[in-house]
């Protein structure tokens, strides 16, 4: 009887317990099916397109692909938590940044495609490559570049008989007749933060050329010398001139960016990813400049967006990789400047592809970024450490709010690289 | 006269010697009936040992061990480092700021809801019809998730076009207007506002429900005797309701501890930390730096301050019901 009372009790125990873990992993045993995990994208209409992608996928190979979305915020931790436990998706979409896919490499859940480099001769740029090279092994495709600079209302400029800016000191004219005439001159958020790292990328980034910039991401210049601390007085300067939205660091993205779209802000500074919801939304003509310098037009910040990559436990890697190669077409790449308005990571013939004026624009500056033949600096934030990033967009908060001087977060930026 | 000077027959017969004396019966039963009984007893607390070692024990040692480890989320071999992640708890200074906001959000948002809650609750007992949709509106916010409150509150506190600035500048008041979210003075304040607004609804059905049991001759009496409205509040009415005010006391006092979700939604613990509580820190800390073993330290924290507060006030609670002095 003890014996049965104990079995019973056990019995229990064990079923409470299948019950709170979801019991043992029921994978998918279907060669010919992958899953794929992605961050929400902005606007609906980019995830239509990525469904739209996939069938097309489907058709062509016969392997179909379970699309998985979470939201962009919570990525980090689910996308971890799944590869952990070993139920990881096949294939997913992942910053490739060393604090993003190189600390999954590090902790050795990514799969190795150097070989499917080699076999299937994949024409990635080669600065791209390097950003998804961890420990001497390629992990990753990278998806799209990205610049970061300024999209501002060309027909407001034009109504307000403002040029295109120069250099800094024809921005901050254009700003102070633009604040003037009671529109905000940049529709600047900041309440998440990691806009904070794009403002400093592209002011730092035009100020001091690649170079010197490519300098402090490695480590061989100090980020409290005088030329960091000058980019951020420009930044608390124009938010004491009142050039960037009242209140920035209460204001969100999509609230900044509703701003412009409105026509209530004429100056939106953010990254080329926003090229389509821009055209989507507005009903005036849009230009795309780079931050200007002191003397001079400025450079675009520029950078890779996301990648996609394989998990290590995967069981279905020549599905994954066949995914991969897909994505790394001819015709795949043409339909990604068409559709996605988005900027591949290996070269394209565009010389066919109907783009709209600004997109054209955005696409040409990449290209001199992609083949190396004109002077880019970063985007900060995909480059250096999450407890950096954390200090330089908390720095920059503080900058905004008047918690703290350009030179307490330069020096706050020194101590945590 | 104490027990140990009675007789020894008459001490035979104290109240704990009849108690113990009770349990004859139950001793003289047949060995069958001790183990049906036994076997009953135990079938009945397993579910709940099983629950308390799943749903408490397990986590706690899980978090115990992740205190002690370098733990990034994703090593799974992660370096022991002993109390490390204990020493540089006490030495952050963030830390002691986050445990100041924990403070003012306990103080504010512990006394605001139960002051308001009280004079709310008193003012729809005391009416005698027509209370029902007063409810409803009251209780409304309280059922509205979480999040859903966050957000919409910061539409209505966003600088440019929230309706608060908006309707400050139609009164005539726009020189208030300010980006109540993104002023490291204002924001803590500004969150808590909405949180008051959230949980206040809570206060007022439980404190109205426990009312309802309120000895109505008793306040007449002290009506009589010339007591005015507030001194029967304090030494008529509020005694009746104690544990129950308690209980709602012990609620929200500890909601003040491990608050999170509405800050995390609202400001993210922003502007550069200034609304940080230890709720949003470790967060912070364990999920956007990566730093599990020191987030874990820093809920452990939570738990160590919240705890005794909780049992604290749930004795005090007991007792009042026991005492009989209460709703």
């Amino acid at each position: 009887m003890r014996k049965r009372l104990v079995l019973g009790t056990a019995a229990i125990i064990a079923l409470t317990l299948s019950a709170c873990t979801g019991g043992a992993p029921q994978g998918d045993t279907d060669p010919d099916s992958i899953r794929f995990l992605i961050g929400q994208p902005e606007d609906t209409a980019d995830l239509d397109l990525v469904k739209e992608d996939l069938e097309a996928f489907e058709e062509e190979t016969g392997i179909s692909v379970k699309l998985d979305v979470v939201p962009s915020e919570n990525m980090r931790t689910v996308l971890q938590t799944q590869l952990r436990s070993g139920e990881g998706p096949d294939v997913f979409g992942y910053d490739t940044g060393p604090g993003f896919a190189g600390a999954l490499e590090k902790a050795g859940l990514l799969y190795d495609l150097t070989d499917a480099y080699a076999e299937n001769d994949w024409p990635i740029y080669d600065f791209a490559q390097e950003r998804v090279t961890f420990g001497g092994k390629l992990v990753g495709i990278p998806n799209e570049i990205e610049s970061v600079g300024l999209f501002y209302n060309k027909t407001l400029f034009a109504d307000l008989g403002i040029e295109q800016p120069q250099t800094i000191d024809d921005l901050t004219a254009a700003a102070e007749t633009i604040r003037d005439n009671d529109v905000i001159p940049f529709a600047v958020s900041d309440k998440e933060g990691w806009q904070g790292g794009h403002l400093l990328s592209m002011v730092l980034s035009s100020e001091i050329g690649g170079d010197a910039i490519e300098e402090l991401i490695a480590g061989d210049a100090a980020w409290d010398s005088p030329e960091v601390v000058d980019a951020l007085s420009v930044l608390a300067d124009y938010n004491a001139d009142e050039f960037f939205t009242p209140s920035a660091t209460a204001v969100t993205y999509d609230n900044a960016n509703a701003l412009f779209y409105s026509g209530k802000a004429a100056i939106n500074p953010t990254g080329s990813w926003l090229a389509q919801d821009i055209e989507r939304n507005v009903d005036f003509e849009v230009g795309y400049m780079p931050f200007p310098a002191s003397g001079s037009p400025g450079i675009f910040s520029g950078g890779l967006g996301s990648g996609l990559f394989i998990s290590k436990s995967t069981a279905k890697a020549d599905a994954a990789v066949q995914f991969l190669d897909w994505n790394l077409t001819e015709e795949h790449g043409k339909w990604q400047v068409e559709k996605q308005q988005s900027i591949p990571a290996f070269p394209v013939d565009t010389t066919d592809i109907e783009a709209s004026p600004l997109f054209t624009q955005i696409l040409a500056d990449a290209a001199k970024i992609a083949d190396g033949t004109g002077d880019f600096g970063y985007n900060v934030d995909v480059l250096m450490s999450d407890t950096f990033n954390e200090a330089m967009w908390d720095g920059v908060q503080a900058l905004l709010t008047g918690q703290k001087k350009p030179d307490q977060v330069a020096a706050d930026l020194e101590k945590n690289y | 006269m104490t027990t140990a000077s009675l007789p020894a027959a008459a001490a035979a017969t104290t109240p704990e010697r009849r108690r113990r004396g009770s349990q004859g019966p139950v001793n003289s039963s047949p060995p069958v009936t001790r183990r049906a009984q036994t076997r009953l007893g135990l079938i009945l607390v397993a579910p709940v040992i099983v629950m308390t070692v799943v749903f408490f024990v397990f986590p706690l040692a899980n978090a115990l061990y992740y205190s002690v480890v370098d733990f990034d989320g994703i090593d799974p071999n992660p370096q022991f480092v002993g109390l490390a992640n204990f020493q540089e708890m006490f030495l952050d200074p963030e830390v002691w700021h986050a445990l100041g906001n924990n403070l003012i959000w306990i103080i504010i948002g512990t006394a605001a809801p139960l002051v308001i809650g009280l004079l709310v609750s008193v003012l729809l007992w005391t009416t005698r019809a027509g209370t029902s949709p007063y409810r409803v509106i009251f209780f409304l916010p309280y059922v509205l998730p979480g999040v859903a409150i966050g957000i919409v509150w910061g539409w209505i506190y966003d600088p440019v076009s929230g309706w608060l600035n908006q309707a400050l500048t139609v009164v005539g008041l726009g020189d208030l207007a300010r980006g109540w979210l993104g002023d490291p003075n204002l924001a803590l304040y500004a969150v808590l506002a909405t949180a008051v607004w959230a949980s206040t609804g809570f206060v007022i059905v439980i404190l109205l429900s426990a009312l309802r049991n309120v000895d109505i001759e008793l306040v007449d009496a002290a009506r009589i005797d010339g007591a005015n409205p507030a001194q029967r509040l304090w030494y008529v009415i509020l005694p009746q309701i104690m544990p129950v005010f308690l209980m709602v006391l012990t609620l929200t006092l500890v909601g003040g501890f491990s608050v999170f979700d509405i800050i995390f939604i609202m400001t993210g613990g922003g502007p550069a930390g200034a609304t940080n509580t230890i709720g949003t820190y470790a967060y912070s800390q364990a999920f956007e730096l990566s730093r599990i073993g020191y987030g874990t330290t820093l809920a452990l924290l939570i738990t160590v301050l919240s705890v005794p507060v909780a049992v604290f006030l749930n004795r005090l609670q007991r007792r009042l019901s026991l005492d009989g002095s209460g709703a």
